[in-house]
């Protein structure tokens, strides 16, 4: 990570992205702007490279080609460690919580860059750790409460016996408590019915009041929420942009419809 | 230095790179189709040993005196077993595990492999001390210009190379072969083709112990000599091969084999007064290696998922 | 799920009824000699913890040491220190009571680099010995104070233990094993060739002397005899008691979360923001300190220090311990060491077998209860915080 931060109107820019696995290209020059506090629609049949355009953006993958940078500083190649404290965090197609853990530990592993991590503060000075601890316990059993208040109250239970919906709240609620510029949704939805969804969707635009600035990027499958909740939209088909637009726009794009239904 | 010693430490070189490489072929082989590190592989290979020559000294007791026909049979026994050892414990530890972190496998293996250790040593007769094991191979030696060619470590090799090159033909051209590709590929994808997953992973088990025990004879007849230490020792070596060849790949395998006994080699030759060295130069490079390609020469398979 | 009494702190009653009871059982068997009453008493002790577990006894227990812990350790120590005092004079019980404590020690640095940050150590034995051959090295040829030899002992196992695995620790947890598997087998035959170390045979380990006062000697006190192994046994049962908290507040801290967080997921805890390999490389250190201070003093204990002591097979055994107690629940460490070093010594007969048997005890925890015998329960940052 280079230069100091400027203020553009693109807080995340990808040029020219490529991503190839073997002979597979997954991500295939693709250039990709988000807007600052706006909520971008990332859609494209499955396969079309949105997780991947993910890993890449986080430093899971290294890019084979292109440049990605994020208010203003190059992050193509920086590491997960640093996207994370330049202001970028996600959630996971496949629900990635510990399950053994507590859902207040879960949620403070998003925390990481906020919390004291030093050894003599951990080990040796208790009074301030403890203050430390019931802040944090507080903010994070109000992120709860948003999207499930009776879960506010089991802060201190094992994932393990929560429902799969509990689960993806929680994730995105890790996601959340760090205060991100950028929010990354890797199908938060997956699973839900449609009453879920639309509550689940709710939530998030009652998160986004909370933290300024806060920009989304959704990738999502059911159209309705894409159409309700996003500014704008980008589909991808085989790696590659075809459209960009409003939701509107997009549907009207013969491309689009051909990528999704085959047509000829 | 005279080519005669050239000659003994190549010819040394390569038989230490023989048994390395079917041992970490085993280990290998159990990876690239299950994910799992099997670390009982090299004890297995002892008890491979040993089945052989409990089944020499049977033999012998009733009678059977000509060296070919006691070769056949205790190849026959000792893979036999051990093929079959495989199978099981494939069956009752490792596929019942499948579920649980994969850290579980590697420890109930471990365990595994010191209870057939320890097995041996306390209940096969003396197993604490080293016993000899038989000379059944012709040791006359030819003479190729000045280079002295003795035959029993030429059968040796060849025997080896043979069965690698038997596995490869395994691997590559036959049905089975396929079905374990398929298997180490993608599971899913395997199994909905109609792959019977069980019975692949039993199969390769089974191929990868009896490799081992082959591994175990060779080195019986080479040293003449085997000790209920042997296996662990072996297993950690192949598994070191294994993994600075690539895990999950027979030619890294192999590869990781020989470079491993040429390092050895190597070590030993630089080193003369202590031969103990030799190890601690051959794992001192191996670890080098695995800090500057993790993934191994040939790059590991990628068995993640994000 | 609702909890009943949430409100009311659990009692202390079921946590020290069992602390009670287990001293009680483990002094009669310490007592005992003949074989045939060694047998039945441990039958009989296991029919009563299953008979326990069945009654549905153990839920009451564990939830008391969880949340009374801070009066509950305390009690604990007092009956480690009664079960001294029973045996004050006799030599070889509080020699087998140091060794329970030191490997204890050992044991819960194996804990943290294992049971919280999942960095496998298969050399925990290796580093053991290196502590007391660090010992055996300083106290011989060296005027070192003898408490700064056992933190000494610690640091040259940190240190050994980095130059190891620092170029391992970026890869996958396997090659962790392999490297210390290796290291095992080859520390071992380097001692047994090199004979500045003693070679074979080892070297002689002189004893503990803090301020002039040896430890070496008997003592009386108040007209008592004493065995010279009780002052091992006190400075001993410090020195867990240091280990056992420092393992509490770094689990109780988000260092213990960062180590839980990497252990179970990597990938996840490197996308927020933790350096994997920083905190796999403390964990790593923090452990093998302990262990190589444990070993220190365990060398000045014995008096002597020799290669075959330290095998890859006693590295297995520890990690036994761990697995068979419950990985990560240092009450569980401790409750396994007790078991797997006193057993064998009290029933002979399975002394031989003793690696074969803990093996195959191991496997079957595997297959049934990986959780080990005292499962480590959700963390908890304080004890007596109620949310």
């Amino acid at each position: 990570m280079t230069t100091k931060p400027l203020r553009h109107d693109a807080v995340l820019s990808a040029k020219g992205l490529t991503r190839r696995f073997g002979g597979v290209v997954a991500v295939d020059q693709l250039d990709l702007h988000v807007a600052h506090g706006e909520i971008l629609g990332l859609i494209g049949p499955n396969g079309s490279g949105k997780t991947t355009f993910f890993n890449v953006i986080t430093g899971l993958y290294a890019a084979n080609a292109g440049t990605v940078s994020f208010d203003g500083s190059d992050i193509t190649y920086a590491s997960p460690q640093e996207i994370y404290h330049a202001g970028i965090s996600r959630t996971f197609q496949r629900s990635r919580l510990s399950l053994p853990l507590s859902i207040f530990d879960n949620i403070m592993i998003g925390n990481h860059k906020r919390l004291t991590q030093r050894l003599w503060f951990n080990l040796m000075n208790r009074r301030a750790f403890k203050a430390e601890f019931e802040a944090s316990y507080a903010e994070a059993q109000s992120l709860v409460a948003v999207f499930n208040p009776p879960l506010a109250q089991r802060m201190m239970e094992p994932v393990t016996g929560l429902s799969m919906i509990d689960r993806r709240r929680i994730e995105i609620c890790r996601a959340l408590i760090s205060r991100p510029k950028l929010l990354l949704l890797d199908e938060p939805s997956a699973g839900m019915t449609h009453e879920e969804t639309a509550h689940l969707m709710k939530d998030i635009l009652d998160v986004r009041t909370r933290i300024e600035g806060l920009t989304i990027v959704i990738v999502e499958h059911e159209m309705g929420v894409i159409e309700r909740i996003t500014d704008r939209c980008v589909v991808l088909n085989f790696g590659r942009k075809i459209s960009a637009g409003t939701f509107a726009e997009i549907a009207r794009d013969r491309q689009v419809q051909e990528a999704y239904l085959g047509l000829q | 230095m005279d080519p005669g010693l050239i000659a003994q430490h190549t010819m040394n070189g390569l038989m230490l790179g023989m048994m390395y490489a079917l041992v970490a072929v085993g280990f290998t082989l159990f990876f690239g189709v299950l994910d799992v590190i099997k670390f009982s592989h090299g004890d297995v290979l002892t008890v491979g040993a040993f089945t052989a020559l409990a089944a020499f000294i049977g033999m012998r007791s009733i009678g059977v005196t000509s060296d070919a026909a006691q070769l056949l049979v205790i190849l026959l026994v000792a893979i036999g077993t051990i093929a079959l050892l495989g199978a099981v414990i494939a069956k009752l530890f490792v596929l019942p595990l499948r579920t649980a972190p994969a850290l579980n496998t590697l420890l109930i293996t471990l365990m595994l492999g010191t209870v057939l250790r320890e097995a041996v040593r306390l209940f096969y007769p003396d197993g604490a001390n080293p016993k000899p094991f038989p000379r059944l191979l012709p040791s006359d030696s030819i003479n190729i210009g000045n280079l002295n060619l003795r035959l029993d470590n030429a059968i040796l090799l060849a025997a080896g190379t043979l069965v690698i090159v038997g596995l490869q033909f395994l691997l590559n051209r036959t049905k089975l072969g396929l079905a374990i590709r398929a298997v180490a590929q993608d599971e899913e994808t395997a199994r909905t083709m109609g792959v019977n997953f069980n019975a692949v992973v039993l199969i390769t088990f089974a191929i990868g112990s009896a490799l081992a025990a082959f591994a175990g004879i060779m080195n019986g007849l080479y040293y003449n000599e085997i000790n209920f230490g042997i296996g662990l020792y072996l297993g950690v070596v192949g598994f070191s091969a294994a993994i600075i060849g690539g895990l999950g790949s027979i030619y890294g395998a192999i590869l990781g084999g020989f470079l491993f006994a040429a390092l050895q080699t190597i070590g030993a030759v630089a080193l003369p007064f202590a031969s103990a060295y030799k190890d601690v130069f051959a794992f001192a490079v191996v670890i080098a290696l695995m800090a500057w390609r993790p993934t191994g020469l040939i790059p590991e398979k990628l068995s993640e998922r994000v | 799920m609702a909890l009943a009494g949430l409100d009311k702190k659990p009692s202390i009653l079921p946590g020290a009824t069992a602390v009670v009871l287990a001293t009680a059982f483990l002094i009669v068997l310490l007592r005992v000699e003949n074989q045939k009453a060694v047998i039945t008493l441990l039958a009989f002790g296991m029919v009563a913890v299953v008979a326990t577990n069945w009654l549905g006894y153990f839920t009451p227990v564990a939830r008391s040491f969880s949340a009374r812990e801070d009066a509950l350790g305390p009690f604990t120590v007092v009956a480690a220190l009664v079960v001294a005092a029973v045996f004050h004079e006799d030599h070889f019980v509080l020699l087998m009571l140091c060794t329970v404590v030191l490997y204890t020690v050992a044991t819960l640095g194996l804990n943290i680099q294992f049971g919280y940050a999942g960095v496998l150590n298969f050399a925990g034995a290796s580093f053991f010995g290196i502590g007391a051959y660090t010992a055996a090295v300083l106290n011989q040829h060296t005027a070192v104070p003898h408490l700064l030899v056992l933190l000494t002992g610690g640091a040259m196992a940190a240190m050994i233990g980095s130059l190891l695995l620092l170029p391992v620790l970026r890869t996958r947890g396997h090659y962790a094993a392999v490297v210390t598997i290796a290291f095992a087998l080859l520390l071992k035959t380097f001692l047994e060739v090199n004979d500045i170390l003693g070679g074979p045979q080892g070297l002689q380990v002189r004893g503990m002397n803090i301020f002039g006062w040896s430890f070496n000697n008997n003592i009386e006190f108040a007209g008592i005899q004493l065995s010279f192994y009780v002052s091992y046994f006190l400075l001993s049962l410090m020195i867990l008691i240091v280990a056992f908290l420092l393992v509490r507040r770094v689990e109780r801290s988000w260092i213990g979360l960062n180590l839980d967080a990497l252990r179970l997921d990597e990938t996840a805890a490197s996308c927020f923001g933790l350096n994997i390999v920083r905190w796999k490389v403390t964990a790593f250190l923090l452990g093998n300190f302990l262990i190589g201070t444990a070993g220190a003093l365990f060398g000045m204990v014995g008096g002597f220090v020799q290669p075959n002591n330290y095998t890859f097979a006693d590295s297995l055994i520890l990690v036994s311990i761990l697995l068979l107690g419950g990985i990560g629940n240092p009450w569980g460490v401790v409750l396994a060491t007790v078991l797997v070093v006193i057993v064998p010594e009290k029933l002979q007969v399975i002394q031989e077998y003793r690696f074969m048997l803990y093996a195959a005890l191991v496997m079957i925890v595997l297959l049934f209860r990986p959780e080990g015998l005292l499962p480590r329960p959700v963390r908890r940052y304080f004890s007596e915080w109620r949310s």
